[in-house]
C-alpha cells in the first residue's frame, strides 16, 4: 500500500486539478442565468445558442422541467430560497405565484413589449404584469371527415354552430360499430372547465365579473351552455384527454376538442385518417363567438432571483418572434405570443396550424385571481357532478356560484 | 471484533446512515415541526406558528375523512386478497416439479416494473376503447367504464395493485417455505397427514413470521397508495379514488398548504403505526396460541 503513495494526497491533488480545470474554462466576468423551462433541450438549445452569440458574456444554465413534476420542483426551489432566475410558468400556476407575490412586478420594465405580444390577460393582475407571455395555447375542434361523409354530412363544412354540432354528433353516433359522435372529457376533473367554458364564453358567459370580485358562474348564459354541453353526452365517448385523442386517431370519434399537438401526431400515427381542424362552434349563426380556452406559457422572474436583469434580458430575447417561432416549429404545442408570428410564412402552407392561430383571437383565458386554484377546483367539481348526472346544469352552476361567492366573500 | 474491524464496519455503514439521516430523519422531524405551522412554500417568510390548528382542521374536514375512508377501503380490499393469492401461488410454485424457475420469474416479473409503468399499461387496458373492453366486446359484453365509473374506479385500481404485488409477496412466502426441512414433511406424510393438514399444521406455522412481514409491508405500502391514483384517476371520478396521500399531495402542491399537508401525513403515520402494532400483537398472540 505504502509503495503506491499516499491516497489522501492523491485525492487532494485530483480535487485541486479539477478545481483548476473548472476555473480555467470560465473567465471571471461571465455571469450565469438559470432558466427552467418545459421544452425538450433539443428544441430550446439552438435558441439559447443564438442568445449566447448575441450575449457572449452570459451563460444560460438551462434545465428541462417535466409536466408531471415541474410545478413541484419550482415550489420546492422557491421554498428553499434558490429559485431559478427565469422560469416558464403555465397560466394555471401563475395566479398562485402572483397572489403570493412570488414573482416580481415587471410592468415598468417592459412597456415596449405591451403591443408586441398577445396574451397579457394571463400574466396581469389588477393591471400589473407579473410575467411576459411567451407561447400561447388553445384548443379547436377536430373533425373526422370520413365519419362526416359516412353520416351523410358535408365533410367540407364542419359544424359552425351548436345546432350543427349537436346534429352531426348524433348522426355520427348513430353509425354504430363502436363509433361515437363526440369525445367528452371525464375522469380527469382538472380539465373539465377548460372543455366546458369555451361554450359558456362563446355564449357571453364568464366565471367572475370584470372586477374579479363577484361570481357570475350561474348566469343564464352559462346554464344554457352547460345544458347544451350535457346534451352531447348521450352520443359521447367519455374518457381522459389522451384516450380521446387516441380514439380520434383510430377513427372511433367524430369530433373532439384538442390542441395543436395532434396536428403533428395524426399524419404519422394515422396516415389513412382524414380530418379537419375547425374553429369551436358558436351558439348560433348570428349570435356569440367561437370561443376557446386560452392557456399560456409565460416567463416569470422570482423575487429570490439572483440575476434579475439578466433574466429579463433573456426573457426579452426569447419572446421575440424569430426566437419563439423555431420553438413552435420544433414542438408544435403552443404558438408564439409575438404578434408578428401570425404572419409567419410557416402558416401559409399549413391550414391546420392556421386554424389555431385564428382560434387564438377568440380564445379566453381564465381570470388571474389569488384564489384561482380554489375557484377552479369548485368549478371542476360541480361540472363533474353535472357530467355524471348527479346534478342538473342549473343546480351544479348554482352550487358552484354559492361556493365561489363564499370564497370571494372571505377575501381581505 | 478488533477495533480496526469495528472501524471498517462503521465506515461501511456511514454512507447509508448519512443518507438515512439526511433524507429520512431530518425530513421526518422537519415535517413534524411544520405540521404546527401555517406554511406556504411560496412565501416561507410568512410562516407562523398555529399550534394544533392543522390537526384540528384535518379532523374536522369532510375531505380528510373521505380520503381516509377511501384509503381504508383500498387497504381492507387489497390486503387479504393479496395475501391469500400470494400464499396460494407460493404453494403452487413449491409443488412444481418442472419449470419452477420459469414460473417463478414470470410471477415475480411485475415486481421488477415501476408502478408508473404498470399504471400506464393499465390506463390503456382500462380505457373506454381499450384492450379489456375490446375482449369483452368480442363476447358480446358492452363496454365497461373501468376508470370513469365512480363505483368501479377504485376496485379497478385495487385489481391492478393486487396483480402488481402478488408475485413479490409470493416469492417471499416461497422462500419461507423452502426453509422447511424436507424430512419434516416426509415424516408428516408417513404419519398419514393429508396435503391440507400438512399445510395447516406444519407449513403455515413455519411461514408465519414471513406472513407477518408480508402483512406489515403490504399494510404500509397500501396506506401510501399514490402513484396509481396520480397516473390513473387523479382522485376522481367524483373523488371516488381520493386517497389520503393524494389528498395531502394536492393540499401541499396545489393549494400550497404545506403545514396542513404535514399534519395529514403525521396523522397517517400515527394511524399506520397503530395498525402495525395491533397486527403484530394479534399475529404474535395467535402464534403463541398455536404453540
Amino acid at each position: 500500500m505504502g509503495s503506491r503513495g499516499n491516497p489522501v494526497l492523491a485525492v487532494a491533488a485530483l480535487a485541486l486539478a479539477l478545481a483548476l480545470a473548472g476555473c480555467a474554462g470560465r473567465s471571471p466576468e461571465k455571469r450565469t442565468v438559470v432558466f427552467w423551462q418545459f421544452s425538450p433541450l433539443t428544441a430550446i438549445q439552438p435558441v439559447l445558442d443564438r442568445f449566447h452569440r448575441e450575449h457572449p458574456d452570459v451563460i444560460v444554465q438551462v434545465e428541462q422541467l417535466t409536466w408531471q413534476s415541474g410545478r413541484e420542483k419550482i415550489v420546492a426551489a422557491i421554498a428553499a430560497g434558490r429559485p431559478p432566475d427565469l422560469a416558464e410558468i403555465g397560466s394555471t400556476f401563475l395566479p398562485g405565484l402572483v397572489a403570493d407575490s412570488t414573482l416580481i412586478d415587471l410592468t415598468d420594465s417592459i412597456p415596449d413589449l405591451k403591443s408586441a405580444l398577445r396574451g397579457w390577460s394571463v400574466a396581469e393582475y389588477r393591471g400589473r404584469a407579473y410575467a411576459i407571455p411567451w407561447m400561447l395555447g388553445t384548443r379547436a375542434l377536430y373533425v373526422n371527415t370520413d365519419l362526416m361523409k359516412r353520416a351523410g354530412l358535408p365533410a367540407e363544412r364542419p359544424p359552425a354552430t351548436w345546432a350543427e354540432l349537436s346534429s352531426a354528433v348524433a348522426r355520427i353516433d348513430a353509425l354504430g360499430g363502436g363509433v361515437r359522435g363526440f369525445g367528452m372529457n371525464s375522469g380527469e376533473r382538472e380539465v373539465l372547465f377548460k372543455k366546458f367554458m369555451p361554450f359558456a364564453w362563446g355564449n357571453g358567459g364568464d366565471i367572475l365579473d370584470s372586477t374579479l370580485t363577484r361570481s357570475v358562474v350561474a348566469s343564464p348564459q352559462n346554464i344554457e351552455a352547460l345544458r347544451f354541453y350535457l346534451s352531447l353526452k348521450p352520443h359521447s365517448l367519455l374518457d381522459r384527454q389522451e384516450m380521446l385523442d387516441e380514439a380520434f386517431t383510430r377513427g372511433r370519434v367524430g369530433f373532439t376538442i384538442s390542441g395543436p399537438w395532434m396536428l403533428r401526431k395524426l399524419p404519422a400515427s394515422a396516415p389513412d385518417l382524414h380530418f379537419e381542424v375547425a374553429l369551436m362552434p358558436k351558439p348560433a349563426a348570428g349570435r356569440g363567438t367561437p370561443a376557446s380556452f386560452a392557456g399560456a406559457e409565460a416567463l416569470g422572474i422570482f423575487r429570490g432571483s439572483r440575476e434579475k436583469a439578466l433574466a429579463l434580458q433573456l426573457a426579452r430575447f426569447l419572446v421575440r418572434e424569430e426566437n419563439a417561432m423555431p420553438l413552435y416549429v420544433a414542438t408544435g404545442n403552443a404558438f408564439p405570443a409575438a404578434v408578428a408570428a401570425a404572419q409567419d410564412t410557416y402558416f401559409v402552407s399549413r391550414p391546420g396550424d392556421r386554424v389555431f392561430v385564428e382560434q387564438l383571437k377568440t380564445a379566453v383565458a381564465p381570470p388571474v385571481h389569488p384564489r384561482w386554484v380554489d375557484i377552479e377546483e369548485i368549478l371542476n367539481g360541480e361540472l363533474e357532478e353535472a357530467i355524471y348526472g348527479r346534478k342538473s346544469a342549473e343546480a351544479a352552476l348554482r352550487s358552484a356560484d354559492a361556493q365561489i361567492g363564499a370564497l370571494l366573500g372571505k377575501q381581505p | 471484533m478488533s477495533g480496526r474491524a469495528r472501524g471498517a464496519g462503521i465506515a461501511g455503514l456511514l454512507p447509508w446512515s448519512l443518507c438515512f439521516v439526511v433524507f429520512g430523519v431530518i425530513p421526518l422531524l422537519a415535517a413534524l415541526v411544520l405540521s404546527f405551522y401555517d406554511m406556504n412554500p411560496l412565501r416561507p417568510d410568512l410562516t407562523r406558528w398555529i399550534g394544533g390548528a392543522n390537526y384540528a382542521r384535518a379532523l374536522g374536514s369532510p375531505a380528510f375523512w373521505h380520503a381516509l375512508r377511501t384509503t381504508a377501503i383500498f387497504v381492507v380490499g387489497t390486503l387479504p386478497v393479496t395475501l391469500a393469492l400470494a400464499y396460494g401461488v407460493a404453494a403452487l410454485l413449491g409443488r412444481l416439479r418442472r419449470g419452477e424457475t420459469f414460473f417463478r420469474a414470470a410471477i415475480f416479473f411485475p415486481a421488477t416494473l415501476s408502478m408508473v409503468v404498470i399504471s400506464l399499461v393499465f390506463k390503456s387496458l382500462y380505457a373506454e376503447q381499450g384492450l379489456l373492453n375490446g375482449w369483452l366486446g368480442r363476447i358480446g359484453v358492452p363496454a365497461v367504464h373501468w376508470l370513469q365509473d365512480p363505483r368501479l374506479a377504485l376496485p379497478s385500481i385495487m385489481v391492478m395493485d393486487i396483480w402488481a404485488s402478488v408475485g413479490y409477496y409470493a416469492i417471499l412466502i416461497l422462500a419461507g417455505r423452502k426453509t422447511l426441512p424436507v424430512e419434516q414433511l416426509e415424516a408428516a406424510r408417513l404419519e398419514g397427514m393429508g396435503a391440507l393438514e400438512i399445510e395447516r399444521r406444519i407449513v403455515l406455522p413455519h411461514v408465519r413470521p414471513v406472513l407477518l412481514f408480508v402483512v406489515l409491508l403490504n399494510t404500509v405500502r397500501s396506506f401510501q397508495i399514490f402513484i396509481e391514483v396520480f397516473v390513473l384517476t387523479r382522485g376522481g371520478p367524483l373523488d371516488s379514488t381520493l386517497t389520503l396521500v393524494y389528498h395531502l399531495y394536492e393540499r401541499a402542491f396545489y393549494h400550497f398548504e404545506m403545514g396542513y399537508a404535514c399534519a395529514i401525513a403525521y396523522i397517517l403515520l400515527l394511524l399506520v403505526g397503530l395498525i402495525l402494532l395491533a397486527q403484530r400483537r394479534l399475529i404474535a398472540r395467535r402464534a403463541l396460541g398455536a404453540a
